[in-house]
């Protein structure tokens, strides 16, 4: 695949530069071209049993114009060089019919300088791996995952995926990157008599082939443990106090509100509560939360961003004070500010761990509820949410009870965030794309259907 | 496409399934007087399904030529035949049904086609002004519109030879109000299948406007509602909410295989008597549900699926594959999102028939409850537990619908709660033709029904 990619990839590189001169040719101000190809080999489990291998082949190109002040962008699937100038009619059309926004803007080459490609984001030898390779290791796996006759395995899919993405703008910005990266997924329950639990998921990644089988083996002994420990759920108690939640909550209840506010976007339009809010305290001091987009723990790694700035790692929140809003060149010139390199990102996320000790956590209430997925609504704008506590324990006296059922939680972000009670010192890596610690935080409702 | 694809498949000695499919996207997304997406998207190419010894393989091609399809199905073939050896061979036997022979233009697919673009454009710029003009406490206002233009071809090597070609445009209109340091945001929008006049006529669309501004507003002030076991009243989008998340997931053949709570229960009592369900791919009640589509991707024509008649587990939702494993005919349920994505166990319009009570009835036989509406997201499980979030509630006090109150979340045990359903209205419409399922891919799927009656779980403070 890596021979193809080589070749391929100049090929489409060399349309981009013929496609910004087209926008330039039928009268384009200004114009950016992303493109990106891919070879993927693919294989489904289902139902315990390989079912499918796959074979794919993807390209794409994008293109941005801007035209007296006006933007519009087409994008498709063909090197067809006809279709690719039609393509910047159409987005030239576009742009003819929209708003004139004086803020338009591309990224210029003092800011987006020449971005190293991330040694560890290719490996030849995975890029070079079979079909016939990657079945033997999910053969082996499977074998884990279906030890126990009580796991009902819904799907369990891998692949091994070589790409390459650059991207071009009229002022001369020029970017690329390839990236050779295997990923896998576990979608399934425990079945055991009459007796169902929910699903549950879990998959990871990785850039290299060295530890792979290893890693793929872990991830299933850790996911069917899991799904197992979900059968004879309990019922739970409902309160207003205290949760624990997993280092998947965490990423799931927080971090989202927190890119919302921290986000350029909605502080341009003065829809972020952190408008005002950079070097101050916006949430509890035992939060740390930084984006590395060069931590290759993580499969959102990149060197350069949506404008084609190199991405640098950046501490968002400092023991609970707001460091920075996330800008792209966009968002960075309507708020009189440089692009802090964020224009599709963040991009590997990392809340530091505390000091606690999560048997310590565990103990903070008689009976504390253990929340690991969350399954509901959030409002950024508020900052409510509600939802179910999904693949959710609770713990009595410190100790782990059983898996809860039918248990709904809710609250408010910017209470959460400045209620937290503690952080624990161990941090998991959630299925490759953000490192997260335990947290305890206060005043939560819960709602739960013991009598 | 159609005849290429045929000529192909019927070329071939093994079983091929050949998909053509050709999706233009148009995207525009207006807030704060500019224009933030106005974008044009064309992806096209054929997918090949080929099946070698029990094993699938998949390949696929964005070149449309007869060449570029030849080695896609060459590159399939050889796929199933690496995962046959690696594997040891398996029965796998595909059901007939009825395989699609036909070729259709569907109501509206021109008509958005020959549209001009400054009219859609123009559209969606002057609906965010108008919503942001709508009052003083409007702080941000946005439109995003989106239309799928489709043409899909597909032809097997056991008869199936069809193409057809829809539209399925989608508006949603969102405002955020603030006062006194409060905030608080609505929303409305409906998608169809069909065309631009089509869309507009959508009764969920009616002063959507003015209706937008209003729930932002109203909700400035709106208490909580207090959580625990309610009685209430669901509104179509919500009862769509729960046909879909609580009970469609579930009766999917691949999850009923895998163990889902479903699995043995076909002629059990899941519902109340009142309760007929159904998944529809020719829906006849109301003609604009975003699901309509006269064949699946495997080339099998859809129908009307009841999966739950009064009260009772009557089918699930197949594909080819899962229709011979059960002893069944196929349902027309197997759906791609693009060319290149493999065809899966989907939903189409998934809806609850209506009864015989109508709305005010229904809401004075409440002594202590809520009318719930504004279907937000929402999620199943094997084990038939629900969640769906809910946009806003109105408190029904001694049979008199009294104020509003803010979001909640609905929960329960799918066939428990139905079970509880006392009353069904007349009034049905469909509401959730903004919606895309999950289910590793994208799918374009609708739900709706009447108002429903029942006790149901709703996450409050304590």
């Amino acid at each position: 695949m890596s021979a193809n990619l080589d070749k391929m990839s100049e090929g489409l590189d060399q349309l981009a530069e013929r496609a910004l001169g087209m926008a330039k040719e039928l009268g384009a101000d200004a114009a950016k071209v992303g493109t990106s190809l891919s070879f993927q080999r693919r294989l489904v489990v289902e139902n315990k049993q390989f079912t499918l291998a796959n074979s794919l082949e993807s390209r794409s190109i994008g293109i941005l114009v801007h035209k007296d002040k006006k933007k519009g962008s087409a994008s498709l699937n063909s090197i067809d060089e006809k279709a690719v100038r039609q393509a910047v009619q159409d987005a030239l059309a576009l742009a003819r019919y929209s708003v004139p926004d004086p803020d338009l803007t591309l990224a210029t080459k003092d800011v987006a300088t020449p971005a190293k490609q991330l040694a560890f984001q290719y490996d030849e030898p995975l890029a070079a791996m079979g079909l016939e390779e990657l079945q033997g290791i999910m053969a082996e796996t499977l074998v884990r995952l279906t030890a126990d006759k009580r796991v009902a395995l819904d799907r369990y899919e891998a692949s091994v995926d070589v790409s390459w993405h650059g991207m071009r703008n009229s002022l001369g910005v020029k970017q690329a990157e390839r990236q050779s990266i295997t990923s896998w997924s576990f979608f399934g329950m425990a079945r055991d008599g009459d007796e169902v639990t929910g699903f549950d998921y879990d998959g990871n990644f990785s850039f290299g082939k060295t530890g792979l089988a290893a890693k793929a083996m872990h991830d299933a002994d850790v996911f069917t443990k899991k799904i197992l420990g979900a059968l004879k759920p309990r019922k739970a108690p409902s309160y207003k106090g205290p949760i624990l939640m997993t280092p998947r909550a965490v990423q799931e209840l927080l971090f989202g509100m927190v890119l919302y506010h921290a986000g350029g976007r909605q502080v341009m339009d003065a829809k972020s509560r952190w408008n005002d809010a950079v070097g101050k305290e916006v949430v509890s001091k035992l939060l740390t939360l930084k984006d590395n987009p060069h931590d290759p723990r993580l499969s959102g790694a990149t060197a350069f961003d949506g404008d084609g700035v190199p991405t640098r790692p950046t501490t968002i929140l400092d023991k609970g004070v707001l460091a920075l809003h996330l800008h792209d060149c966009y968002s960075a010139k309507r708020c009189k500010t440089k692009t802090t390199g964020h224009s599709g990102g963040p991009f590997a996320l990392e809340l530091a761990a505390g000091t606690s000790t999560l048997t310590d956590l565990a103990k903070s209430r008689t009976e504390l509820l253990v929340v690991d997925r969350f399954s509901g609504n959030s409002d950024p704008v508020k900052g409510d949410f509600s939802g179910v506590a999904k693949s959710s324990r609770l713990y009595v006296d410190g100790k782990d009870a059983g898996a809860v059922t039918e248990t709904m939680i809710a609250g408010n972000f910017f209470e959460l965030a400045q209620a937290v009670l503690g952080v624990s010192k161990e941090q998991e890596n959630v299925s490759g794309s953000c490192l997260a610690p335990w947290i305890l935080v206060d005043g939560i409702s819960v709602t739960g259907n013991a009598d | 496409m159609k005849d290429v694809l045929t000529k192909l498949a019927k070329a071939q000695t093994g079983f091929v399934e050949l998909r053509y499919h050709r999706r233009t996207s148009n995207s525009f997304v207006a807030t704060k007087g500019r224009v933030d997406v106005a974008n044009s998207s064309i992806t096209e190419g054929v997918g090949v399904r080929a099946l070698v010894d029990g094993a699938w393989g998949f390949a696929a091609t964005a070149d449309t030529t007869d060449a570029a399809i030849t080695r896609a199905i060459a590159d399939a073939q050889s796929m199933a035949k690496a995962l046959a050896k690696a594997r040891g061979k398996r029965d796998v036997k595909m059901a007939r049904g009825r395989l699609a022979t036909m070729d259709l233009t569907l109501d509206g697919y021109q008509e958005l086609r020959d549209m001009p673009i400054e009219g859609k454009l123009g559209h969606v710029v002057d609906l965010e002004r108008r919503l942001a003009a709508s009052s003083g406490k409007v702080h941000t206002a946005r439109c995003r519109y989106n239309e799928l233009i489709e043409e899909k071809a597909i032809a097997t090597s056991d008869g199936a030879s069809a193409a057809v070609r829809f539209a399925q445009p989608e508006i949603s209109l969102s405002a955020i109000a603030e006062s006194g340091g409060e905030r608080a945001s609505g929303s409305k929008g409906a998608g169809v299948n069909g065309g631009w006049a089509c869309l507009f006529r959508h009764p969920a669309l009616e002063g959507m406007v003015d209706e937008t501004a209003k729930i932002a507003v109203d909700l400035l002030d709106a208490k909580y509602p207090e959580g625990g076991q309610k009685t209430v009243i669901l509104a179509p989008s919500v009862v769509g909410l729960l046909c879909h998340e609580a009970v469609g997931h579930t009766v999917e053949a691949d999850f009923v295989k895998s163990g889902s709570v479903a699995q043995g229960m076909i002629g059990q009592r899941v519902a109340s008597d009142l309760v007929t369900m159904c998944d529809s791919g020719k829906e006849t009640i109301a003609g604009y549900a975003v699901g309509n589509l006269p064949f699946d991707d495997e080339g099998v024509e859809t129908e009307n699926t009841v999966i739950i008649n009064n009260g009772m587990l009557a089918s699930y939702l197949h594909n080819r594959e899962s229709a011979a494993e059960f002893g069944v005919e196929p349902t027309g349920n197997a759906r791609a999102w693009l060319f290149n994505d493999e065809p899966l166990i989907r939903m189409r319009n998934t809806y609850l028939m209506p009864g015989t009570s109508n709305l005010a009835d229904m809401i004075m036989g409440v002594e202590d409850g809520y009318l719930v509406d504004g279907a937000g997201g929402g999620q199943a499980d094997s084990n038939g537990e629900f969640m769906f979030g809910t946009g806003y509630v109105y408190r029904i006090k001694n049979g008199k619908k009294m104020e509003l109150l803010r979001e909640a979340t609905l929960s329960g045990i799918a066939f428990d709660v139905l079970k509880t359903v006392d009353a069904v209205s007349k009034e049905f419409r469909w509401d959730l033709g903004t919606g895309y399922c999950g289910k590793g891919q994208a799918a374009k799927v609708d739900a709706g029904g009447p108002y429903v009656r029942c006790r149901i779980s709703v996450g409050g403070r304590q």
